[in-house]
């Protein structure tokens, strides 16, 4: 195996850290969701990498729980954000206080 | 392998930037899907065939139709917000830089340890990948994927709640 095992890891950091800048710096919700599937595929490389260079199954079994999690994140996530749009809400996460009221 | 994995690393820097800085919705949402393609491929490279399939299917396939038919159907008109209002944005840009160095810092002064495990790619290959994860799922990993099937039911059953209801 000629890539090193830091390269996965260093690549996966870097990703994630592009995914922690976007969930912050944006604000329009849907793209706030796509860096959260950002960061979690960040966290899936390293467990692939991870599991390939100890010999062992268990982070390629945790990363399609991780799959699993996300879509079912994503599901209700979108479900909400439709509901507050439809509700004639500004597509703003800063404008978003409903909760206050 | 080298230069596959020089060449795929750039890919997914790129699309990764994309998702973060392009300002309609629908960009984002297609360089997220190139993103997760090329994450794919370096599924592929680190002998996880199965986490290849199932990123391709659940990923690129599912969860992103999804996105671009909410975008399609709400047409959000043009995300001006990159360029934000106060200077908040600085603040997370300095947080990533922070993050990104204590990552760094992290990988490169500590070696990578851990026991190995049993399942070498021989043994791997005398089963098949996808055979022996389905084994590992339902001896070993049992009760996680019972966690996980009811997460499923919930998130199904609180999708439905949600398009039921109106927010007034």
């Amino acid at each position: 195996m000629p890539v090193p095992a830091s390269t996965f890891l260093l690549l996966s950091a870097v990703l994630f850290t592009l995914g922690a800048i976007g969930f912050m710096v944006r604000r329009n919700p849907l793209v706030v969701f796509m860096c959260i599937e950002l960061m979690l595929n960040a966290v899936n490389l390293a467990f692939a990498a991870m599991s390939r260079y100890l010999n062992s199954l268990d982070g390629v079994v945790f990363a399609f729980l991780v799959i699993t999690v996300a879509a079912a994140e994503v599901v209700v996530g979108i479900a909400i954000i439709v509901q507050v749009y439809r509700a004639g809400r500004q597509m703003d996460v800063d404008e978003l206080d409903l909760m206050k009221e | 392998m080298v230069v596959g994995f020089a060449i795929v690393a750039a890919w997914e820097l790129v699309t990764a930037v994309g998702v973060v800085a392009f300002r309609k919705p629908m960009y984002n949402a297609l360089s997220l899907v190139a993103n997760m393609l090329g994450l794919a491929v370096l599924f592929l490279m680190l002998n996880a065939q199965f986490l290849f399939a199932a990123q391709i299917i659940v990923y690129a396939g599912a969860v992103m139709v999804l996105f671009v038919f909410i975008i399609a159907l709400m047409n959000p008109e043009a995300d001006i917000s990159f360029i934000p209002r106060g200077t908040e944005w600085i603040y997370g840009v300095v947080f990533g830089v922070i993050f990104a160095a204590l990552l760094g810092a992290l990988l490169f002064n500590r070696g990578l340890t851990g026991r190995p495990g049993a399942f070498t790619p021989e043994v791997i290959a005398a089963t098949g990948n996808v055979q022996t994860i389905g084994i590992l799922l339902y001896t070993r990993f049992l009760f996680p994927v019972e966690v996980t099937s009811v997460l499923l039911l919930i998130a199904a059953v609180g999708a439905v709640y949600l398009a039921m209801r109106r927010i007034r």
